[in-house]
């Protein structure tokens, strides 16, 4: 029973994927398609039949099924509403970035794998940005994991008090940026075009159709929940239970929603309000970035706290 | 009260946004934005050193951040502004090596500094980590002066060394109370003579000529 907190995050990111295009269509005057649509529209995919290019190999087919398993697997990893139990001795931080890597690795892999050219551009943009990303979301991380003296996140999120210091907040906006890159939003890439010109991850998954585009999106949308997770139990995770009373659980699920709704919030207010950067002006705002993460990681040295 | 200062942290964060006002003048594109992040920079110079006053109960230093808000927060800047916009140029920066680099670089002067200065001998006032921010800002300060090609951002760069500077001395010896005063004032004063020399030579030269004779001029 205890064990199960990771369904949490499988069941419920696509609605935080409703939302976040809900209040992004609020924002900018429009209506907007229900929170609930993210559902639909797995559903009809899962349904469907698949077409397969007959220039693919077996990557193609297993690629869909080892990017969902390995996003679940890093699920497991992370406490979400109570850090009393859950199996984070299969791995710490490190682990769930590599895990991550995995499935991007395989993803980048079967763009590759059907022979069209945006498939190629997909992937070579995304191995791109993750040489960017990853150094600066390690380091980001590694700020509280020194505060908390171990790279283990549940161990991070009960270390954590509710006094921030300077260095804090600096790896904080270098882990809000790297979860823009990583989940593919707006200054990055542009989550609601197919224009070839600027797709990243679309561009990956321009081939899929049917149950494995659906499985593709999903893992997606788990992958994005997880981040906004990670960012909570690591830099405000107030709230959170650390046994499995019944009452603690009630109070640290809402503050989770409270929480992903502040995430969502922010992700529509980012998306609504910059425009999409040219992608060789990227470095200069994941370099930007990665400034602050050393910064927070030499302030923490340096201060001591 | 001053147990909120200490329980927030707030000198921490102020000179923390100092260095990051310091280091955001690698990252900025326009002349104007430079400006606003040396105003920033001032503002919280003299918040700090007020804060501190409040902290230790000295009442000539609520006046030394009267006149380094005054003269540094609300002056300079006014005039640099006017001088960008009297420059009918292109505004933009043009740094000769690109602004990831020269990102990376100061992130390096920083952790330079932290490893040099981590064993001071020196007896700091009211904060350790001051000394080493401001010698950071010091630093960066020199490095946009040498990597900027603009005359007015080489100004700018000097005069985020002098804050520095003035922040180095303040943090050693919060003590000195005249001729940390007059010291503001006179760099204040030749500051703006510096800048009015800059700026009638970059007017001669910028008005009458477009940037393609200025590349002929210099051979």
């Amino acid at each position: 029973m205890e064990y199960m907190q990771f369904l949490i995050v499988i069941i419920f990111s696509p609605l935080v994927q409703g939302v976040i295009k809900k209040l992004k269509a609020n924002m900018q005057g429009r209506v907007g398609a229900g929170v609930f649509q993210p559902y639909y529209d797995l559903i009809r995919l899962f349904k469907k039949d698949m077409v397969i290019s007959g220039a693919t190999s077996w990557i193609f087919k297993a690629t869909p099924y080892i990017v969902f398993t390995s996003t679940i697997a890093a699920a497991m990893i992370v406490p979400v509403i109570t850090t009393g139990s859950n199996l984070s001795m299969m791995g710490d931080v490190i682990a769930l970035i590599y895990i991550f890597a995995l499935g991007r690795f395989f993803m980048a892999l079967a763009g590759l794998d059907a022979g069209t050219a945006f498939g190629g551009e997909g992937s070579s943009r995304e191995m791109t940005v993750a040489i960017l990303v990853e150094p600066m979301m390690m380091l980001s991380i590694f700020t509280a994991a020194i505060s908390a003296g171990s790279t283990n996140i549940t161990k991070i999120a009960e270390a954590q008090g509710i006094f921030y210091s300077p260095s804090h907040i600096l790896a904080l906006s270098a882990f809000i940026i790297a979860v823009i890159a990583e989940t593919g939003r707006i200054p990055v890439d542009n989550p609601d075009t197919h224009l070839e010109l600027t797709m990243i991850h679309e561009g990956m998954l321009l081939e899929y159709s049917g149950r494995y585009l659906a499985l593709m999106e999903w893992a997606h949308y788990i992958k994005q929940v997880l981040l906004f997770t990670i960012a909570v139990d690591i830099f405000f995770p107030f709230g959170i239970s650390n046994n499995m009373e019944l009452s603690g659980l009630a109070i640290s699920f809402s503050t989770y929603l409270l929480k992903m709704f502040f995430m969502a919030g922010m992700m529509a207010l980012i998306e609504s309000t910059r425009a999409k950067m040219r992608f060789f002006q990227l470095p200069s705002l994941l370099g930007g970035a990665f400034i602050l993460a050393l910064l927070s990681l030499l302030i923490y040295i340096m201060m001591g706290k | 009260m001053k147990n909120w200062i200490q329980v927030f942290s707030i000198i921490d964060f102020i000179s923390v946004g100092i260095l990051l006002t310091a280091i955001a003048m690698n990252a900025l594109r326009r002349l104007e934005s430079c400006v606003r992040a040396y105003m920033f920079n001032s503002w919280l110079l003299s918040f700090l050193i007020a804060i501190v006053a409040f902290m230790i109960g000295e009442a000539h230093l609520y006046m030394a951040s009267i006149v380094t808000f005054l003269s540094k927060g609300i002056v300079i800047p006014l005039f640099l502004r006017k001088i960008v916009k009297q420059m009918k140029v292109t505004h933009d920066v043009e740094p000769y090596i690109s602004n990831a680099l020269s990102l990376t670089i100061s992130g390096i002067l920083v952790a330079v500094v932290y490893v040099s200065l981590r064993e001071g001998i020196f007896v700091t006032g009211f904060s350790r980590n001051v000394l080493q921010i401001s010698t950071a800002v010091i630093l960066i300060g020199l490095f946009i002066m040498i990597s900027r090609r603009k005359a007015i951002t080489q100004v700018i760069g000097l005069l985020f060394m002098e804050n520095g500077l003035f922040l180095a001395g303040f943090s050693l010896t919060f003590g000195m109370p005249i001729i940390i005063e007059l010291g503001v004032l006179f760099d204040m004063l030749m500051g703006v003579i510096i800048l009015g020399i800059f700026a009638i030579q970059i007017k001669r030269a910028f008005t009458s000529s477009d940037l393609d004779k200025l590349t002929i001029l210099k051979g």
